[in-house]
């Protein structure tokens, strides 16, 4: 037990130097939360249309009312409410391209059951946003006024008898109530190519991206150490070869560790991806990858001679994995299928995306979990017999 | 707790090569108790090689070395408890500070972590650098990074010091300041092994010398022994005697 203090020590040694680097830092735990904001606000959004509904309310009336508060709730849908010189104005201007207008009068025609107009004033065709809008515009509209020329068809219908308005308005808000909980009609969606899954796909990607990433840090740091000396003056303590090889080796799997507490805390306080159970498993699972990419920098930093060497071999090797490992596309079909599992990522990114999307635990991933202790094994094996604390 | 004529280092027969390179080859000698020994010659001499393989850093072909009495391949860990090494490198982590520095190499040598911040204390003192403890190495102008790079070598107490080209780069202040340093410690009881290449140094400093070239010893004495072999000591220098011995053609 004692002969591992001291590796120990030298291996939270090393993540206090990675810590006061501003640099690594910024590369390590900045970056990655930069790119996934910037990839899931360019992915994510499921089927909603985002987009705005620019409308003049010279009505005013309890209608229109009930129609913009409908519009209001459109997921990805927000309103701007002109006045109609204005909406004129910046219709003219190319502003806008289109814009709906309830007339004055448009409530009281509906509540007398009679058939209210909404004019739609557009430049030129309206364009594909106002299209869609005018089109959302249109049919909240006809829902909501149905809705009120129904009311009153009913009351008027009732007229005289013992059913109160209030009876009515009640009974109609039931079964509309009934209808938006139980839509009349479902809709089933199938994917015939490609993945909707890819964005679910970005948390795991990203992470394990920026894992890889630390090979670079993991490889120079051996080669720095070994260039000015301080491997060398560290072999004259009394650290065993072992155990400063050791020390090297955790040394990675804290600087990776640390990022990986970081981003994944992020990102389930933030994204509430998934509940605490599933983050403690990829947690645990991410620890893995970590040990995995202490190892592959470890026996670069190994093999490596200089500097440029570490470099490029960790760029290469982590770019490759990246790439074919499923972080930017899908890698599911043909020659990419075949490329991906000689990555490290594909097996990484499909245990956690499995755990955080597909409600999987950490016992399922005993496949991925084997590859990351191949990664580990190899790359500990082949970095402990080229290991040298002295250059050249 | 030298052998039995008081040496407290004893190399005998060392060979080293890398490849078709002999580094070092058949080097013997002896270091005194409380002796100032010099280590001179040409770049690619085999003098940082040496070093290396007494520090227990590089296991040597063929050879036996004992410091304090215990042998460097057989009892590697007593023999680690015996020696301070300063490399010619500035073997230290400039983004931290000089007493973080310290404590770690401290821990690393096996001093409890109090022990090794009153140890830091003492060493900062020894090179005059109690007041910049806290400042980032990085920051320190190159004069107290080589300080710092010997205060590192003396956290553990070393009985024998190995300073590999400790006043390389520095003003002569920060030089004649390392070399009080050195002359202190020998004079506390430490016996040091020192390369240079400046002659002036070595003259001043050094007990014995010896001088190395393409990885043999060619020459081993006192200083005024050294010169006495070309000429009268007090006129010839060191510098004269060193060029006699390995000549006048340049060395990459």
């Amino acid at each position: 037990m004692s002969g591992l203090i001291r590796p120990l020590q030298l291996g939270l040694f090393e993540l206090r130097r990675y810590l006061a680097d501003r640099a690594a830092l910024a590369f390590g735990i900045a970056l990655p939360i930069a790119l996934f904001a910037l990839m899931y606000a360019t992915f994510s959004g499921g089927d909603s249309f985002n987009g705005t509904v620019h409308v003049v309310d010279s009505d005013a009336g309890p209608v229109t009312a009930d129609i913009l508060s409908r519009l209001g709730e459109t997921e990805g849908l927000s309103i701007e409410i002109l006045d109609r010189d204005d909406a004129v104005a910046k219709l003219d201007r190319s502003e806008i391209l289109s814009v709906a207008v309830f007339p004055s009068g448009f409530s009281r025609l509906a509540a007398a059951g009679e058939r209210p107009t909404v004019m739609v004033m557009r430049r030129g065709s309206g364009g594909q946003e106002g299209q869609i809008a005018t089109s959302l515009v249109r049919a909240t509209a006809q829902q909501v006024t149905a809705e009120h020329v129904a009311r009153s068809i009913v009351r008027k219908a009732l007229e005289g008898g013992t059913v109160t308005d209030a009876q009515v308005d009640a009974t109609v808000s039931r079964m509309l109530a009934m209808n938006a909980a139980e839509p009349p009609v479902g809709v089933e969606r199938r994917i015939l190519g490609g993945s909707d899954e890819f964005v679910d796909r970005m948390l795991p990607g990203i992470l394990v991206m920026f894992l890889l990433f630390a090979v670079i840090l993991a490889s120079q740091s051996t080669i720095e150490d070994r260039r000015i000396g301080t491997l060398e003056r560290l072999a004259t303590t009394q650290l065993t070869l072992s155990q400063l090889f050791a020390g090297k080796f955790l040394a990675g799997l804290f600087r990776a560790g640390f990022q990986v507490l970081v981003l994944l805390s992020l990102a389930f306080a933030v994204l509430q991806v998934a509940g605490p159970g599933q983050y403690l498993q990829v947690l645990v699972f991410a620890l893995l990858v970590s040990a995995a990419v202490s190892a592959i920098g470890l026996a670069i930093g190994a093999l490596a001679v200089n500097q440029e060497q570490a470099i490029w071999a960790s760029v290469v090797i982590s770019m490759f994995m990246a790439v074919f490992g499923g972080t930017f596309f899908p890698t599911s079909q043909g020659a990419l299928e075949i490329l991906s599992r000689f990555t490290l990522n594909r097996y990484a990114i499909d245990a956690m995306d499995g755990m955080i999307s597909g409600g999987e635990s950490l016992v399922n991933q005993g496949p991925e979990a084997a590859v990351m202790a191949g990664f580990t094994v190899v790359g500990i094996t082949i970095a402990r017999v080229f290991f040298r604390t002295t250059p050249g | 707790m030298g052998d039995s004529e008081g040496n407290f280092l004893v190399a005998r027969g060392l060979r080293k090569s890398f490849g078709d390179l002999q580094a070092v080859s058949d080097v013997s000698f002896e270091i005194a108790e409380r002796e100032i020994f010099g280590l001179l010659g040409p770049n690619g001499a085999g003098k940082t090689t040496t070093i290396r393989i007494l520090s227990t850093v590089l296991p040597p072909d063929g050879g036996e070395v004992t410091i304090g009495g215990h042998s460097i391949a057989a009892e590697q860990r007593r023999v680690r408890e015996m020696i301070g090494v300063c490399p010619q490198e500035l073997a230290l982590y400039p983004e931290l500070s000089a007493i973080d520095n310290l404590v770690f190499f401290g821990r690393m040598a096996g001093l409890g972590g109090s022990e090794a911040r009153r140890r830091a204390a003492d060493v900062l003192e020894v090179v005059d650098l109690t007041a910049r403890g806290r400042g980032r190495v990085q920051n320190f102008s190159g004069g107290m990074k080589r300080r710092i790079n010997i205060a590192i070598a003396l956290m553990a107490k070393p009985r024998l010091l190995f300073l590999d080209e400790p006043t390389v780069g520095i003003d002569p202040q920060s030089r004649n300041h390392i070399l009080e340093t050195v002359l202190g410690l020998r004079d506390e009881g430490m016996t040091v092994l020192f390369t240079t290449h400046y002659m002036d140094v070595a003259d001043r400093l050094c007990d014995r010398i010896a001088v190395m070239d393409e990885g043999r010893l060619i020459a081993m004495g006192s200083p005024d022994e050294l010169k006495a072999g070309i000429g009268d000591p007090a006129t010839v220098t060191l510098e004269e005697v060193f060029l006699g011995l390995t000549g006048r053609s340049l060395r990459d």
